[in-house]
């Protein structure tokens, strides 16, 4: 066919667009999938696969199962299909749609993260005497003759270009040669921050199902990750606990089972000790986050409450985020079952302290892990309370 | 070989009666068949949804999980493709059945008005929205059509393509009528009233949305032009929708009675005839249904039937005669209302299924996702058949009034059906983006109440 060439090979170009698309929307979307499994579980692999749908077209739809035809025997009120997206392709009729299709879109893992975190900061740090955390950053601070071209300096190469054209006594730009050309050079500077040790806290009493876990997990995965991309020195305790409470090596904290009755004091205490013995509070910013289910044994709370205002004398920052959330069991529209049970005893024990450095949080859904993590993290002023 | 072939097929079928615009074949590789597939039409304004649809079509197809055996477009004259590593007998197995199909274009009364040139009228779209790419940028563009496109299916086939704006207010002035014999009496002379009209926005329930917001809403000319882009074609495509089963079946009849009559094969190609015709009309999955199957039974009783009353002299139609009419005549639904009859549910062992549970539709429970056979009765079958063929297939939704610039929707077949109301929010987002103004759609709630979702302009 005698076609325009802008107008040929047309599906490849709107595939590729809407690829384009299905990045932005993830790009917009991070906060369902920050507890996506396949990214939680990368394993220090450079891209992850995401399974995303294709993209919505929106448009007036029905919400209900559509009645359909099918063929063969069968008396009326036997069963074609039942329970959860066993065969979803069914619901929609014959042929009209064709269920809901994934794909799988690759992303590296770098830029999930860069997108994440990067409003986030540690909250209220301060100088400390003994500087420790270091963040990098380049300055441009040289000139060079070579270099890469991305990073020439235009000004300079066209002070050079007339310079040298003067020299021959034609003042004026022209004949643009190598050896006009000027490229900037940059050092990576190190900047001296305030020294911070994180502890994190996890429950791992038999009351934390494997829902739960796993939104604790994914917000120290994150954390950690955030700690690790933004501060290149900080300082990190693990600390597993259920009626005891033990600091355990950081890979050994995401691969924890869980059993037995719960005690947070237990781990507040252990917490309190190892602050003591080796990041004393003169010269360290003290971070402590605590995941639990607020399932605690009740006659513990005041031994909770009392542990815990001795940290907040100590620490920069208290965070406790309690995990409502439990599973993946959404309804069929798409709506999670609606459960709003009442604050835990732990929650309302440690609501009871008022201080502006302990942060509350409740995780209803693995979606709020985002939020979590924003409201724990947003850069606050270092001012003295 | 292969050209003299289709030469002496369509000899054959213009011989036993078909008749069709010229029609040319070109065979292309796999990936054309798909693009041309994903698009409808070989070029077409560019969007990403259809590359969404190119993209899981080849894979599908790459994987070997699908095969398109053959597009044909309405167009006169008509242009089919054909899949250049078919064999040589399958591709003339689809040469005729596409002469079958280029019939029904011609003489089915639903393509009546369609537009025969669109092949070369979508190049000229697809060259107008690149330019409004070009000048407005890709994003607003794309946002445009993507809201076109949701709107697309709402539109009126019955008002047609072209259509003018309602009439503007004016007054209408009437004499009160003079009764006989009014001279005789005292009477006061005749007085006149004035009546005004056309001021109610819009005068009746509207169901062309895209084309009373191309009318009504505050657009630039591109906006409009692209919207009217989007509805031009749509309208094209609208009795494609509606003739799904009664064109696959009678192309599928007619490809099977070609070669009933043509001489030209080997024994070892007609095997291979036999073998894929078989695999064309085989039923679907349990819980599907083969449009090609049913058009082709339902097609094969009724030319049965009539021949059998004939032959009993009960009518003066041949099942041949009264098939062309068929052909003429129908839709899908009139079809399958028509002549879809009780035995025929019966032979086919058909059934309707649906969800198990019997509450309003809005609500949910665990037994929603159960999806049981609901009725083996002919009726039964035939609403469950039908019901996704109304009204191209969207939930009934016609604009309703205009009060203080807000738009006001009206969802009119509420009482059974049941919004999505995530999708419904966003389309209703769109639509507001458009009219610049609050929109409301009157809908029901899960009890069954009347219940309105708005969406503000951004």
């Amino acid at each position: 066919m005698d076609l325009p060439w802008e107008l040929r090979r047309r599906g490849f170009k709107d595939s590729l667009r809407h690829d384009q698309r299905v990045k932005d929307a993830i790009r917009k979307n991070l906060r369902e999938l920050i507890a996506e499994e396949a990214i939680i579980t990368s394993d220090g692999r450079k891209t992850v696969k995401i399974p995303v749908r294709y993209l919505d077209q929106y448009r007036f739809k029905y919400g209900q199962p559509q009645p359909g035809v099918g063929q063969g025997p069968g008396q009326p009120g036997e069963i074609l299909s039942r329970g959860t997206g066993a065969d979803r392709g069914m619901r929609h009729g014959p042929g009209e749609q064709p269920g809901e299709a994934t794909y799988e879109v690759e992303v590296p893992l770098a830029d999930i993260t860069q997108m994440m975190l990067e409003d986030l900061a540690l909250p209220w740090l301060e100088e400390k005497p003994e500087r420790q955390i270091r963040t990098a950053s380049h300055q441009y601070t040289d000139i060079r003759r070579r270099g890469p071209l991305a990073n020439l300096d235009k000004r300079r190469t066209l002070f050079n270009n007339i310079k040298r054209n003067a020299a021959r006594g034609v003042p004026e730009i022209g004949d643009l040669q190598d050896a006009d050309l000027r490229f900037k050079v940059w050092d990576d500077h190190e900047e001296a921050h305030a020294n911070a040790a994180i502890y994190m806290l996890m429950d791992r009493s038999g009351s934390m199902t494997t829902g739960k876990k796993y939104v604790a997990k994914s917000f120290f995965f994150w954390m950690v990750r955030f700690l690790r991309h933004k501060y290149r020195q900080v300082e990190t305790v693990f600390i597993a606990h259920d009626i005891d409470a033990q600091v355990v090596p950081e890979q050994d904290f995401f691969a924890l089972s869980n059993s037995g009755g719960t005690k947070c004091s237990s781990a507040y205490q252990l917490a309190l000790e190892h602050q003591q013995q080796h990041y004393p509070a003169r010269s360290w910013n003290i971070y402590l986050f605590h995941f639990s289910d607020g399932d605690n044994w009740p006659e513990d709370n005041p031994a909770c409450q009392a542990r815990v205002t001795a940290l907040l004398d100590l620490c920069t920052m208290v965070g406790y985020g309690e995990i409502r959330y439990d599973g993946d069991d959404i309804g069929f529209y798409g709506w999670p079952p609606q459960i709003e049970p009442l604050p835990s005893s732990l929650q309302s024990a440690l609501q009871g302290i008022a201080h502006p450095r302990l942060c509350i949080v409740t995780l209803s859904h693995k979606d709020d892990v985002y939020q979590a993590l924003q409201t724990f993290l947003q850069p606050r002023e270092s001012t003295h309370v | 070989m292969f050209d003299a072939r289709v030469g002496e097929l369509e000899v054959l079928a213009r011989e036993q009666g078909l008749d069709f615009f010229p029609t040319s074949f070109e065979v292309v590789p796999a990936d054309i068949m798909t693009e041309m597939a994903a698009y409808g039409l070989p070029t077409r304004a560019r969007h990403w949804s259809y590359g969404k649809v190119y993209q899981s079509q080849r894979l599908y197809g790459v994987m070997g999980l699908s095969k398109i055996y053959e597009i044909v477009l309405n167009n006169n004259p008509s242009l089919a493709f054909l899949l250049d590593t078919n064999t040589e007998i399958a591709n003339l197995l689809v040469a005729a059945h596409v002469f079958a199909h280029v019939d029904f274009f011609t003489h089915n009364l639903l393509f009546a008005n369609t537009n025969r040139n669109m092949i070369n009228d979508a190049v000229a779209h697809a060259l107008r929205i690149d330019a409004y790419s070009d000048r407005y940028g890709l994003e607003p563009v794309e946002h445009l059509m993507d809201i076109g496109l949701a709107l697309d299916r709402h539109i009126d086939p019955y008002k047609g393509l072209e259509r003018q704006p309602y009439p503007e207010r004016h007054v209408v002035e009437k004499e009160r009528p003079t009764l006989p014999y009014d001279d005789l009496f005292d009477r006061p002379a005749p007085s006149v009233t004035y009546e005004v009209k056309g001021t109610k926005l819009p005068p009746h329930p509207e169901r062309d949305l895209l084309w009373f917001l191309c009318t009504y809403a505050p657009l630039d000319d591109w906006q409009r032009d692209t919207l009217q882009i989007i509805r031009e074609e749509s309208y094209y495509f609208y009795p494609q929708f509606c003739s799904k089963i009664l064109n696959e079946g009678w192309a599928s009849y007619w490809h099977a009675e070609l070669f009933h009559h043509y001489s030209n094969v080997t024994p070892d190609e007609m095997i291979e005839f036999a073998r894929l015709h078989a695999s064309v009309v085989q039923p679907g999955g349990r819980a599907s249904i083969n449009p090609y199957f049913l058009g082709y039974r339902i097609l094969v009783d009724i030319e049965t039937r009539w021949d059998q009353m004939h032959a009993a002299g009960e009518t003066p139609m041949t099942g041949r005669d009264k098939l062309f009419e068929v052909r003429q005549m129908e839709d899908d639904v009139s079809f399958l209302r028509n002549y879809l009859t009780t035995e025929l549910v019966e032979e086919l062992e058909l059934f309707a299924y649906g969800s198990r549970c019997r509450h309003p539709p809005g609500q949910h429970c665990p037994r929603c996702q159960d999806i049981i056979i609901t009725s083996r009765e002919r009726d039964a079958v035939l609403n469950a058949l039908l019901t996704p063929r109304y009204n191209y297939g969207a939930p009934h939704i016609v604009v309703q009034d205009v009060v203080n610039n807000a738009l006001y929707l009206e969802h009119l077949d509420r009482a059974t059906t049941f919004l999505d109301r995530r999708y419904a929010y966003q389309t209703l987002a769109y639509v507001a983006e458009l009219w610049k103004h609050p929109v409301h759609v009157l809908t029901h709630n899960e009890e069954g109440k009347d219940l309105y979702l708005s969406a503000e302009s951004p």
